[in-house]
């Protein structure tokens, strides 16, 4: 029976590779994300291992929340480090130094993308993780050294002048070296690490008095005893003694755990909308050739088969496409790996990478998601082949008795249309992990997918109709018969368009929440900001923030009226979850922003804004149980904590949401009151553009920053945004793909059932291309049902997420132009699967098929 | 058609055809089968109550026109349909209330199929197509009976052929030495020469009587075709779910007759020589002669559902 199955498939060589591909796609892609993720996790490994291989002991900060790894800028006061040389067994002690700066070049600051830019003291050469291998290590003021990626990118050698963004406003400096980090040649991504002396450091960046860690070398006596030695001479609740060994490995593990938890699963959501289509197709490919083999499986019956060697082959069928596809897709995956990787880089997420590895954990989920989707996806038609009776074998164009259930397939679409719609809501609302509800979403979206797949077969035939009625005017017959062509199978023609409805709905909730998003941020900066001009920094985040020094630059700009830096950290709330706080200069902020206040609230709500009161936005209220009157309790990353009372609330869920002090509130918390972005108005009557150049100008030491009227602004936001989305759209393209492949099986599989139809065509007198088009134009009007299905279920999806969403500041838009895209796309699709069915029907020798048994 | 009638000659016959329903040596008996599809005014009786016994190592021939039930009779004695009334006994084992685990074991003991399309697996070559029967219930080749088969149905040099590669005689060839190898109790072939020219109908017809001689191959053939069905011991004619018809071998002009006045064409001479022509002249006027040829055609059953023409 095997044998029957494997000639099988190895006769229908195209049919075989295109499923194959179906299915290959999304292992690929879920391989992929795993050995992507693997890829990355060995990256930081080998920084960490890297950073710490010299390195017996590291005394730290300990943040009051959070991992170290995300701590940010933590110290320790300078009194520690004689503490610790004065252990027994250490050797060699560096105080090390550590601190976000910017690298300037030609006075453009350096674009990192996302990756930072981190300035390190030059260590002592027993406990350097550096290695030169250009000039050397600086040694005097002024002199830095940068790692090899920083250096070739840039075309930077040994000698050239540069400059380095600090805390104080730019500094002209030298670079005396260039280094290696890691093992030789490994990518830190887009990082730029930049070495400088221990004083320029501590000059640079603010870091009198304190040390950000303590880096320590010991001898003649064991790491961790070294460790426990070093614990109890500084004895420093503040302060974690680990030893290098575990440094490394916790921060491996906090990296991987933080891609295990965003990244991973994001992209193996898109492997299984990918694997979903596959399925799909596997269903709709083997359901087409069941049903085209029957007397085959009669004629087994008569023989003497059993049901369950009828099953046996179709099955056997299904595991061969499984295995087959599965071991190719895990080679692919390693090609999607990197192609993702690439993907990243592209919209400037460069992250560091290790090499290519294939973990068992990624061959056993690719094997075991691979073979099973094929077979589950299989099952119900290997079990419609068994229920073809031996009769059938004697019988001219014997039918398939309907199952005893068909009748019940309209209710069971609308019970798990009904459960998926239930499942989505219930993952909206409910109050679970984030992971948890996303997950039921997404089952709630798949139960959707597969309610609309079992009665979509109601409506192909007045879709059909409509959709043919313009083919069937322009192109007579060859329109008729394609529009009658589709209707004549409607489960096949649905099976078919909900492989593609599948990926183009999720292309198009995207598409639509984006939009939603997109219009709601910028409706907001529109609506609320009142200034006109923006300084922000080039990455957007709190990791090169402008210091207020360069506030106090902006103010000294002469038509500029008025001036709100405004700061963002994190901070514990109620010893729970941590949210933002946001630090305000409340008499200027009042005139730059427009708040939406609630409760009845007003502007004179930030005039009383004092150090021990706060404003907070709705949803942090709601996320934390706030209300006005309530006294919140936050921590700081450095352990200082501070009450406030809750004086007034207002909406704002797209740029202040979370809870909003003044700058006397803030200092509670924080030393350093950095701004993420500086709001600022114009003097009436002054030149914004003028004002603008002026400002651009002031902000000469500090390269970081950059000068936006409201427009630009928005404008930018609204780039990356797009940037975001296309890298989605080039995932979710797989999908779209392997729903072609499955209309270009279809179409194979319908030409040749209909070999002798079309020979009869030919002989009465249908042209090749009339054949061709015939053909052409059933794939489109598929297609273009597929494309509306997914239009429809996609803006219908974004309408509840959204509206349910709401408070979260995402309202619901329809982008047409993407929509009109999207179809386009079906059509595109639909004329691309054609061209090899029509291919082979136009070549249909008219003789040959008129005596085709 | 009538020059080789003239190659059976040695078989026609007016021996009675017709053994005992109890006798022991009938491998097919079947009692009062009467089928019904559908129900109320749609329904359709395709059998009416067929008392029928056919003889080990007997060729026997179902003939009638369209409609006239011949196909489900043949389905239902090899267990592919169920009747709605009466019973079937095949090699001893009464069949209609097998479960189908039970006709799964009984098609691969006892029964063989030839078909009008061949009907072959156009992946496996002649020779793996021919051992299918044996591959699917996991019996080992028995090589001689193998050898012996190939033989006879000429196919030495093909086995390694692919169906796409060999001509529709020798499909059919292949599919004749398939439905032996497992050496069935009662071989069904379904207008066996349908898809053939009448030269490689008439090898496959020799090839089933070869079997029936040889082996002593038990086979019932449903037909159109009078030369096919004048290769048999017997001939049964049905019309409208009842055996009108039941007689020895013929000759394939007797057959010929009879099958026109079966359709309501009679033959000119009515009163022509030989039990088929009279029978032929009787179904032309029934109200005549129908008791009399009731009596004959029913071949001694006990009289229940009598097996008449309505016209």
């Amino acid at each position: 029976m095997m044998r029957v199955a494997l000639r099988n498939l190895w006769q229908h060589k195209l049919r075989t590779s295109l499923t194959i591909l179906a299915v290959l796609l999304g292992v690929a892609m879920i391989s992929g994300t795993y050995v992507l993720t693997d890829q990355l996790r060995s990256g930081f490994e080998d920084i960490y291992q890297s950073a710490y291989k010299n390195i017996d002991v590291v005394v730290a900060p300990k943040p009051a929340f959070g991992e170290s790894f995300e701590a940010g800028m933590e110290t320790l006061p300078d009194s520690l480090v004689a503490k610790v040389e004065a252990v027994e067994g250490v050797t060699t002690v560096n105080p090390s130094l550590s601190a976000l700066g910017v690298l300037v070049i030609d006075g453009e600051a350096l674009q990192t993308m996302g990756s930072p830019t981190l300035f390190f003291n030059a260590a002592p050469t027993e406990l350097d993780s550096v290695t030169y291998y250009a000039g050397s290590k600086p040694d005097q003021s002024g002199e830095i050294a940068v790692n090899r990626d920083a250096a070739e990118a840039n075309d930077l050698s040994v000698g050239d002048e540069v400059a380095v963004g600090t805390q104080n406003g730019a500094v002209p400096v030298r670079i005396s070296g260039l280094f290696d980090f890691g093992s030789e040649g490994a990518s830190l991504g887009g990082s730029i690490l930049v070495v400088g002396t221990t004083e320029d450091l501590r000059d640079w960046f603010d870091l009198q008095g304190v040390v950000s860690a303590i880096e320590v070398k010991g001898e003649g006596t064991d790491a961790d005893a070294l460790a426990a030695r070093i614990r109890a001479a500084i004895d420093y609740p503040q302060a974690t003694v680990k030893t290098g060994a575990v440094s490394a490995a916790e921060q491996t593990q906090a990296v991987g755990d933080a891609l295990d938890s965003v990244l991973t699963p994001a992209l193996l959501a898109f492997g299984g909308v990918a694997v979903l289509v596959g399925a799909f197709i596997i269903f709709n490919t083997f359901s087409i050739t069941v049903a085209q083999r029957q007397r085959e499986f009669a004629m087994l019956r008569t023989l003497g088969a059993t049901r369950r060697q009828v099953l046996g082959t179709v099955v056997a069928e299904a595991l061969v496409i499984g295995v087959g596809a599965s071991v190719a897709g895990l080679f692919a995956g390693l090609g999607v790996a990197m192609g993702m990787n690439s993907l990243f880089k592209a919209v400037g997420a460069d992250i560091p990478v290790g090499g290519l590895e294939m973990a068992p954990r990624t061959i056993i989920i690719g094997l075991a998601v691979g073979i099973g989707i094929t077979l589950v996806s299989a099952l119900v038609p290997a079990i419609r082949a068994t229920r073809v009776p031996p009769v059938a074998a004697l019988q001219e164009g014997a039918a398939l008795p309907p199952s005893a259930l068909s009748r019940y397939v309209p209710y069971f679409g609308g019970l798990l249309a009904a459960l998926g719609i239930g499942l989505l809501v219930l993952g909206l609302l409910s109050q679970g992990s984030v992971t948890d509800r996303l997950l039921q979403m997404a089952i709630g979206g798949v139960l959707i997918f597969f309610a609309v797949a079992t009665v979509a077969k109601y409506v192909v035939r007045p879709v059909a109709r409509v959709l043919g009625w313009p083919v069937d005017r322009v192109d007579g017959s060859a329109g008729r018969l394609a529009r009658e062509n589709s209707m004549r199978n409607p489960a096949r023609t649905a099976a078919t368009a909900a492989a593609l409805m599948i990926g183009l709905a999720v292309v198009v909730f995207v598409a639509v929440f984006t939009a939603g998003f997109k219009s709601s941020f910028v409706d907001a900066v529109d609506e609320m900001a009142k200034g006109d001009l923006i300084v922000r920094t080039q990455s957007g985040g709190m990791m090169t923030a402008l210091p207020e020094s360069a506030g106090e630059a902006i103010r000294r700009v002469p038509t500029v009226e008025s001036v709100s830096g405004i700061a963002f950290q994190q901070v514990q709330v109620e010893g729970g979850a941590t949210g933002a706080i946001i630090g305000i200069e409340p008499s200027d902020m009042k005139r730059q922003w427009e708040y939406r206040w609630l409760d009845g609230g007003s502007d004179a709500l930030l005039d009383e804004l004092g150090s021990d009161t706060a404003v907070v936005e709705e949803q942090f209220a709601l996320d934390h149980k706030l209300a006005v009157g309530d006294t919140v309790s936050v921590l700081a990353r450095s352990g200082k904590t501070a009450d406030f009372q809750i004086v007034g609330k207002y909406r704002d869920p797209n740029l202040f949401a979370g809870l909003t002090v003044s700058t006397a509130g803030w200092d509670r918390l924080f030393a350093q009151r950095d701004a993420v972005f500086y709001l600022l108005s114009v003097e009436p009557g002054a030149s914004v553009t003028a004002t603008q150049k002026g400002v651009a100008a002031a902000m000469g030491s500090y390269p970081q920053a950059i000068v936006e009227t409201k427009a630009e602004y928005i404008d930018s936001i609204v780039k990356q945004l797009n940037q975001f989305l296309y890298m989605l759209y080039a995932l979710l393209a797989v999908s779209v793909i392997i729903s072609l492949f499955g209309i270009v099986n279809t179409l194979i599989l319908t030409v040749y059932e209909r070999t002798r139809e079309i020979g009869m065509l030919r002989a009465i007198g249908a042209s090749r291309s009339q054949i061709r088009r015939m053909i052409r134009y059933e794939s489109v009007i598929t297609a273009i049902m597929g494309g509306v299905l997914g239009i429809v279920l996609g803006t219908a999806f974004a309408y509840i997420v959204t509206t349910q969403l709401g408070a979260q500041g995402i309202s619901f838009t329809v982008p047409p132009v993407q929509l009109v895209i999207c179809l386009i796309v079906a059509i595109v699709v639909g004329v691309l699967a054609a061209v090899l069915p029509a291919r082979r029907a136009a070549k249909t020798d008219i003789l040959a098929a008129i005596h085709y048994e | 058609m009538s020059d080789s009638s003239t190659t059976h000659q040695t078989r026609t016959g007016d021996e009675p055809a017709a053994p005992d329903p109890l006798d022991t040596d009938s491998v097919v008996v079947t009692r009062s089968l009467t089928k019904i599809y559908g129900s109320g005014d749609a329904a359709v009786k395709a059998l009416r109550g067929v008392d029928v016994a056919i003889g080990r190592g007997q060729l026997t021939a179902i003939m009638g026109p369209s409609g006239s039930g011949k196909s489900t009779l043949m389905h239902i004695m090899a267990g592919l349909d169920r009747p709605t009334h009466g019973t079937v006994t095949v090699d001893g084992i009464e069949i209609t209330g097998l479960k189908e685990r039970d006709l799964t074991q009984l098609r691969r003991d006892k029964i063989g199929f030839i078909f009008q399309s061949f009907n072959l697996l156009p992946m496996l070559n002649a020779q793996e197509n021919i051992v299918l029967p044996l591959t699917i219930s996991g019996t080992p080749v028995d090589k001689s009976w193998f050898e012996r088969l190939i033989g006879i149905v000429r196919l030495e040099d093909r086995l390694s052929h692919k169906p796409s590669e060999l001509s529709g005689g020798q499909q059919q060839r292949v599919a004749v030495a398939r439905s032996l190898v497992g050496r069935p109790a009662v071989l069904f072939a379904d207008e066996p020469t349908g898809n053939l020219d009448s030269r490689r109908g008439e090898e496959v017809l020799q090839l089933l009587r070869q079997s029936v001689d040889e082996f002593g191959q038990t086979i019932i053939m449903v037909t159109h075709d009078a030369h096919a069905a004048s290769i048999s011991d017997r001939v049964l004619f049905l019309k409208d779910g009842m055996i009108v018809h039941d007689h020895g071998s013929m000759a394939s002009d007797d057959i010929y007759d009879v099958i026109r006045s079966l359709e309501g064409v009679c033959p000119a001479d009515a009163n022509g020589d030989g039990d088929a022509r009279s029978l032929a002249a009787v179904l032309c006027a029934p109200e005549t002669a129908a008791a009399e040829v009731v009596g004959a055609a029913a071949g001694g059953s006990d009289g229940d559902g009598p097996g008449r023409a309505e016209r």
